[in-house]
């Protein structure tokens, strides 16, 4: 057996269990927090559910059954592919998930676009010699990095919407829409990603290939472009798998600020309604996404550096 | 309208504050007066944007279940049997003409006999049985519905328009039960396409029909080109003007807000007191100010238990806090104090200020003859060496941020007496659970529903079970054979006057237990672009109507 296949199988038993320690961590944590998903099934606030309705949710949904048989019945569920009716929607979390995902999927991907597109700008301008940006790139890097997104967003509405009229304060469906939502999550993100680049484009650029290829002739913007930044794109895309992680938190944020459809809007309200079968659906997705990025990363570090593919070699 | 202007208050003890405050109430309450004239003739067309910030429902049917989000969507597509007028008076909808047998066990329900469901459907006796079934179903899984409906036994068809409703008990409280909306009437055809279907588009008579939902983004409604049935208060009878209404969900109010001033959306729900307070400053939105009724907003004491199965011990959490500073410094005059545990729409409502006067003196005199002499070295007072300690579970959900901040003002008086008021900010599922599990000594849960017999909800000893596992809605733990006696003999009297004597008796026990201190009335406020015209509030249940609105330019 070659040791990519071995690697490979290991991968997936590595990837098997972190699915099923998130499972398992999400649905003792979602039981830790005191509440009664009965009560919200039954209508959540302002309804007043009788004994008799209550009972009957309980039953019927096995919330009166030891907590221990609830997480057996869980996993067994789960081992077949079924992520089981949410509480409150009535529906398959399969469906309740695919109907929202496109949302989520488009807002997640736009702005790790732009938030990549911001951060390589911002650490080629700020290493470009002969400038005093390096100083103020570094704080707008800072500051960037540390916006609580709920902050920015409102900032963005109050300019954007209210002050100039320029852009809808809330999804609208649009292309417009997204404008805002897509910024608000791209520009912490961009600062982080900016402040990992710059730092190994400066130290690439220190490295002896970088003198040799300036010998050669290149110019300084070449061999930023052409030599170090694949160097400093390495760490950038390493942090793309955690970034997944921040998108995903944001967009709990930016989808209930921009009143967008989505999965964070999905999670946020599973949660106050302890809809374990949507908190679970939704939590194993993200932690299924976050898998399938780290072996992608692990791809593209590979194609951004030669010497990962030497090593990987017997 | 409920009512389109603030009340100025004066007379308030604080002074920094207030010259802010109070400056805000006279230009809300100068805009507020003058804006909904129904000036020009309507025209009809156009699709009107409401943003709602209450929860997206989870179903349409508003007899799942059922609470206030329901409410607010199903009133645009369904309807009663009857309404209320501006006085609270019950008039003709659905049913024109009622009337109940001498010994009040049967009543008589004639319906109109032109109106058809948008499906086809014809409305009739056939029709009004099976919502009562279907709301008494347990497989509905109502409960709101399932309550109001608690006397009704069965009902009769009688003839074609004939709805005879046979009750185990006389019912004082029925006419304004079948004006709520979780009550409505919907086409039987509907109700047998199974709950998965109903839910997602319900069947009625009303003045728009669901035409799409796109579930955490919007419900298209499409105006019903057939309508007849309006109230009997409507201002126009037939279709609405209106092409129809794109009901959205914005959680959060400040963006709500925003989406509202830039024009995106006509309607809000759920304005904060900051915003209304701005908004209405610049005239170019206005304000409609719909109390809920049933119940005030109020902070229920548990008297079940120590400290506060001592009449000194509650009295003294009531005299020490000092709520009117904090609703003036707050609410910037959108929110009026209120002195009863019954909405300030309610007839029947009764109100004792004196009671609830804030002296601190006295507060730590009652305190002392409790017993809670000595204080701990953090200033709370402690009685055989345990310290006064309140825990007070708030719902992050129900309770708006003005109104936490107002809690936290009251924790911060009530220390000056030696309570030690421990908050604890909780979402809807946590904090039902420190609900059902006891574990609070204050709460406050807000509590809709037409009419006085609300209190029989709220504080007859029968809404006490025991922990853990039971609802309850006697969170006070009301215990008093009394007042259970009068609120019984109220809910079943068939005379008026006898009825408002004994409604005004059992608050006078409960406003002179200190079972509870109110705030004010469930707030409930709308802020409407300029340009929407003949919009209304259902007296009934406060939750907007657009049967006769229309947009203007």
């Amino acid at each position: 057996m070659g040791s990519a296949v071995r690697r490979t199988l290991g991968r997936l038993a590595g990837a098997l269990f972190v699915l099923w320690a998130v499972a398992t961590l999400t649905f003792f944590a979602i039981h830790l927090v005191p509440g009664d998903p009965a009560q919200a099934i039954l209508g959540g606030p302002g309804s007043q559910a009788s004994q008799e309705a209550l009972d009957r949710v309980r039953a019927d949904y096995g919330l009166d059954q030891p907590l221990l048989v609830q997480y057996f019945a869980m996993l067994g569920r789960l081992v077949t592919g079924n992520l089981g009716d949410s509480y409150a929607l009535r529906m398959p979390v399969a469906e309740l998930i695919g109907g929202q995902l496109a949302g989520t999927v488009v807002l997640a991907l736009l702005a790790l676009l732009v938030a990549w597109l911001l951060a390589i700008g911002l650490a080629l301008w700020s290493t470009a010699p002969g400038r005093v940006s390096r100083a103020v790139a570094q704080g707008v890097e800072l500051t960037a990095a540390s916006l609580p997104q709920f902050w920015l967003a409102t900032v963005l509405i109050a300019v954007f919407s209210t002050a100039l009229g320029w852009l809808p304060a809330v999804s609208t469906g649009t292309p417009t829409g997204l404008v805002l939502p897509v910024i608000t999550l791209a520009v912490p993100l961009a600062g982080f990603l900016a402040q990992l680049m710059r730092e190994h484009l400066l130290i690439a650029l220190e490295q002896p290939f970088a003198l040799s290829a300036r010998a050669r002739g290149e110019s300084a913007t070449g061999i930023r472009l052409r030599h170090a930044l694949r160097h400093a794109a390495l760490p950038g895309i390493n942090l793309s798998g955690w970034a997944v992680g921040y998108l995903i938190s944001g967009a709990v944020v930016v989808e209930t600020i921009f009143a967008r459809p989505g999965l964070g809007r999905t999670l946020l309200r599973a949660v106050e309604l302890r809809d374990v079968p949507v908190v679970l659906g939704v939590v194993l997705l993200v932690a299924l996404v976050y898998v399938v990025m780290t072996f992608v990363t692990d791809a593209l570090s590979r194609v951004a550096d030669p010497r990962l593919r030497q090593e990987a070699r017997p | 309208m409920r009512s389109a202007s603030a009340p100025v208050r004066t007379n308030r003890r604080l002074l920094t504050l207030l010259a802010a405050a109070s400056g805000a109430t006279l230009l809300l309450a100068g805009c507020t007066a003058a804006a909904p004239e129904a000036a020009s003739t309507p025209t009809a067309g156009g699709t009107l944007v409401y943003a709602s910030g209450d929860a997206e429902p989870d179903c349409l049917d508003p007899h799942v279940g059922g609470n206030y989000p329901q409410a607010l969507v199903a009133g645009q597509f369904l309807e009663s049997l009857v309404s209320l007028d501006e006085d609270g008076a019950i008039i003709p909808w659905l049913a024109t003409t009622w009337t109940a047998s001498d010994d009040g066990l049967t009543w008589d329900f004639t319906l109109r006999d032109d109106v058809t469901f948008t499906d086809g459907t014809p409305l009739n006796a056939e029709a009004v049985k099976v919502n009562v079934e279907h709301l008494k179903n347990p497989d509905t899984q109502s409960s709101t519905g399932y309550l109001a409906l608690g006397k009704v036994e069965s009902v009769e068809v009688v003839d074609d328009t004939t709805a005879r409703f046979h009750l185990s008990t006389p019912d004082s409280a029925l006419l304004e039960s079948l004006a709520q909306p979780w009550v409505a009437i919907e086409s039987p055809a509907g109700i047998a396409r199974g709950m998965d279907e109903n839910c997602l588009a319900p069947i009625g008579t009303g003045p728009f029909v669901v035409e799409e939902w796109v579930q955490q983004d919007h419900l298209t409604l499409a105006r019903n080109d057939d309508y007849t049935s309006a109230p009997a208060d409507a201002a126009h009878d037939g279709a609405p003007y209106l092409e129809g209404i794109e009901w959205r969900f914005i959680p959060d109010s400040a963006s709500r807000y925003a989406a509202l001033q830039s024009g995106e959306v006509d309607v809000i729900d759920n304005a904060q007191p900051d915003t209304i307070a701005q908004a209405t400053k610049n005239g170019s939105l206005v304000e409609i100010d719909a109390p809920r009724p049933g119940a005030s907003n109020r902070i229920e004491l548990n008297s079940s238990r120590a400290p506060f199965d001592d009449v000194r011990v509650r009295e003294a959490f009531i005299r020490a806090a000092d709520v009117n500073d904090g609703i003036d410094s707050l609410f910037f005059g959108t929110a009026t104090r209120s002195y009863s545990v019954l909405s300030s729409v309610e007839p029947l409502g009764y109100s004792d200020e004196k009671l609830f006067t804030t002296d601190l003196d006295a507060a730590n005199s009652l305190l002392d003859d409790a017993g809670w002499t000595t204080r701990d070295s953090d200033g709370y007072r402690t009685k055989d060496g345990k310290r006064l300690t309140l825990r007070f579970p708030v719902s992050t959900n129900q309770s708006i941020p003005a109104e936490q901040s107002l809690f936290e003002q009251i924790q911060a008086t009530a220390k000056e007496a030696g309570f030690e008021v421990v908050i604890s900010p909780l979402d809807i599922s946590g904090w039902y659970g420190a609900l059902f599990s006891d574990s609070y000594e204050l709460v406050s849960a807000p509590y809709t529903k037409i009419g006085p017999d609300v209190l029989r909800t709220l504080y007859d000893s029968a809404g006490i079970t025991p922990a853990p596992s039971g609802y309850f809605a006697n969170l006070a733990q009301l215990n008093d054979p009394e007042l259970d006696e009068l609120l019984r003999s109220a809910a079943s009297t068939s005379d008026t006057e006898e009825r408002a004597s004994l409604y005004e008796q059992a608050q006078k026990i409960i406003l002179g237990g200190f079972y509870a201190l109110p705030l004010y009335d469930q707030q409930n406020h709308f802020l409407l672009s300029t340009s929407v015209k003949g919009a209304r509030a259902m007296p009934t249940v406060s939750t907007p109507t657009f049967a006769d609105a229309w947009l203007s330019e």
